[in-house]
């Protein structure tokens, strides 16, 4: 029995099997995007009040199709306009980045990088602060407030901005908070504005990154031609592992010494190589040295460091909204988020050249990692906040349909091994559960638990 | 009842999920990954059940015979979701095993599918958790609490977070005892999972009787022990038949 009982509690004198590190990149992932979508739903639920239970005939006529507008100005018009202009919007921007990133005029792009981020986490992140401190009335006097926000924000933005000067914990922090704010200054906005952005912004991912004269796409391939990174800011889900306390730095080296840290090959190759195997063994030819050509061969080619970030910045503030009395801050934050939206999501498989045998099996260590743009975290937690002003029952299924969508992008990053469009499933599955949810579950639910009825 | 209130609910429902995911499902990867996908795939079958009963509501509260076809078919749907689940479990297990294979490593374990069929119980519990208890605890965060008119003793936070912690303990030990019954085709223990599961549902039909609520939820707690107690049964017995024939090998 005592080895029974060993074995249950996983004693580590048994072999090391599969389950133990299958997997880990994704959760590495999905850890800070639930993180990001937490704190959006927290500010949100403390900071905002409530739109109004609409009763369900508003969901109906969102079900088919929409008749006249709801109450409070907000209607369906309106909304799509405003919509269609933030995405026109962000097409041209993103075309003067693929220009300006043509010219080789990296230092305006970086400067401009830099000014939006400070401009978010300053003003922002001081306008969120100060409604938490009246909400929450916390006693902080002027002074302090006027030292400490400053200060904070060029933290903040400097670890964004420069990762390899800062440890990796406190970089993805400050992606998350850039994240955070810019998400929830969006979850002001008026719900069916807000909806219909969102459906927008899903069909333009779509279009950019696939479309042959997409503007993400022509991004990414002069990025790859001239294998140069294009500044913007993205989450990269580095392997943080606090076990080992090693120097989280060495993974900015670019090789990491195998033996020091647990490195397993990345589930996005799992399930690359697995599928590739089923299919070439299905076709008959042999799985292995094709799947591992490809790879290495693309790995080769982009110097180990296939790494393509996008992002479309805005050049201009002159954003020519026709509601500009609708949402006044719109303008100030569309600079920033346009800035940010890198709907995009890569692998980087980095293969150093030496051959860890004892790793793993396969024969090269690597370590994938998997980048999401920024643009993706905000627009889900963007997603999520706005279920929260209705209900948690429908914040609870967004945020598994989110992830859920999630999931589905990278395993078919895994099966495709190209750049994909990181919103436009989630988003999809997002809106479709909220309206169910909204639609269907509630009242179910409602009806059995008040007769304490489960099952 | 205020924030402390709010939260002891909360933590009545989910404290034990929540240091049974940390204690073990946190530590390997693909456990919360399986998580998350069994509380998907229970939410879909949710969505799937109330978008049936979705013309029949509201019922009236005189007719406890439809509150009964209602139960017997969510149970009906909830395990046939079970059996769905299993088949894509064994889909991944081959693969697992093949890509397992190819880098040689072991393949999975006695105790890797025990915990994969755990993580996948817990998320179901969870679900179950959360969509019917945590999701309208918001009001109890507040200054009042709400009593239920048949249930005038208990709070209806308090009974919902005691029912839901019950079927959590159902929901994620009675996985464990299907998986195995698949596994090794015992008929029996196939048909004790949804036979327990039908008798703790039918059991909250006590609930609408006024008072009722305090005969309905000991039983279902007791139930939940009973289905713990049977899982550790089956768990023991499968892991020393294991054990000796890895010796006798």
């Amino acid at each position: 029995m005592a080895d029974a009982a060993a074995t249950v509690s996983g004693d580590p004198r048994g072999r090391p099997t599969v389950l133990d590190s299958l997997g880990e990149d994704i959760t590495r992932i999905v850890y800070p995007v639930s993180a990001c979508m937490l704190l959006v739903v927290l500010l949100v639920s403390l900071l905002s009040s409530p739109s109004a239970p609409s009763p369900l005939a508003v969901s109906i006529a969102a079900a088919t199709g929409g008749g006249g507008g709801s109450g409070g100005g907000d209607d369906i018009p309106t909304a799509l306009v405003t919509a269609l202009t933030f995405v026109v919007a962000v097409t041209a921007a993103t075309f003067l980045l693929a220009l300006l990133f043509y010219l080789r005029c990296t230092p305006c792009l970086r400067a401009y990088l830099g000014f939006s981020a400070l401009s978010v986490l300053l003003v922002l992140g001081g306008q969120v602060a100060l409604l938490l401190l009246s909400r929450l009335r916390l006693p902080l006097d002027a002074v302090s407030f006027a030292l400490l926000l400053p200060n904070a924000a060029g933290a903040l933005a400097l670890a964004a901005l420069a990762p390899a000067s800062v440890p990796i914990a406190l970089h993805q922090a400050a992606l998350v908070a850039i994240a955070v704010l810019t998400a929830f200054w969006f979850t002001l906005l008026p719900e069916w504005t807000t909806w219909a952005l969102l459906v927008a912004m899903a069909i333009y991912d779509l279009a950019a990154v696939l479309l042959p004269g997409g503007p993400l796409r022509v991004l990414l391939q002069l990025a790859i031609e001239r294998n140069e990174e294009i500044p913007a800011l993205v989450y990269e889900a580095r392997p943080v592992d606090p076990r080992h306390g090693r120097n989280w730095r060495l993974w900015r080296e670019g090789r990491q010494p195998g033996a020091d840290l647990d490195v397993s090959s990345t589930t996005v190759e799992v399930i690359g190589e697995v599928f590739g195997r089923n299919l070439d063994s299905n076709s008959g030819n042999s799985s292995s040295p094709q799947v591992h050509g490809v790879a290495t061969s693309a790995g080769d080619a982009n110097n180990s460091r296939p790494r393509a970030t996008l992002a479309a910045a805005l050049s201009s503030a002159d954003s020519t909204i026709a509601q500009a009395e609708e949402v006044p801050v719109l303008r100030e934050h569309r600079v920033a988020v346009a800035e940010m939206s890198v709907p995009l999501i890569q692998p980087r498989p980095e293969r150093s050249g030496e051959e860890e045998e004892d790793e793993d099996g396969i024969g090269l260590s690597s370590s994938g990692a998997i980048k999401l743009g920024l643009g993706d975290f905000i627009f889900y937690s963007v997603l999520v906040g706005r279920a929260a002003m209705y209900d948690y029952m429908t914040v609870y299924a967004c945020y598994l349909a989110i992830i859920a969508g999630l999931g589905i992008t990278l395993l078919l990053l895994a099966f495709f091994r190209t750049a994909l469009p990181a919103l436009p499933v989630s988003i999809t599955l997002g809106v479709v559960f909220y309206v169910l949810t909204r639609t269907l579950l509630e009242e179910f639910v409602v009806q059995c638990s008040t007769n304490l009825l489960m099952f | 009842m205020t924030v402390a209130a709010g939260l002891g609910y909360a933590l009545i429902a989910l404290g034990p999920a929540f240091s049974l995911f940390a204690g073990v499902v946190a530590r390997k990867p693909f456990l919360v990954l399986t998580l998350l996908s069994s509380t998907l795939f229970w939410l879909m079958s949710l969505i799937v059940l109330s978008g049936i009963w979705r013309g029949f509501l509201p019922i009236k509260s005189g007719t406890w015979w439809a509150y009964a076809i209602l139960i017997i078919t969510s149970v009906a749907l909830q395990e046939g979701t079970r059996l769905v689940f299993w088949r894509l479990y064994k889909k991944m297990e081959e693969m697992l095993d093949a890509f397992a294979d190819r880098i040689s490593k072991p393949r999975l374990s006695l105790t890797d599918k025990m915990l994969i069929s755990f993580a996948g119980g817990l998320g179901h519990g969870v679900a179950h958790a959360v969509f019917f208890c945590l999701s309208l605890l918001t009001p109890a965060f507040g200054r009042a609490t709400f009593y239920v008119e048949r249930c005038s003793k208990m709070p209806f936070f308090l009974a919902s977070a005691l029912i839901a912690l019950g079927f959590l303990v159902i929901h994620t030990f009675s996985m464990i005892i299907a998986f195995n019954a698949y596994d090794e085709k015992k008929k029996c223990d196939q048909i004790v999972v949804p036979v327990v599961h039908l008798a703790a549902a039918v059991m909250m039909l006590v609930n609408l009787a006024p008072g009722g609520c305090l005969i309905g939820t000991p039983l279902l707690l007791v139930m939940a022990v009973l289905t713990l107690q049977y899982c550790w049964r089956v768990a023991c017995r499968r892991l020393t038949e294991h054990q000796h024939r890895q010796l006798n090998n």
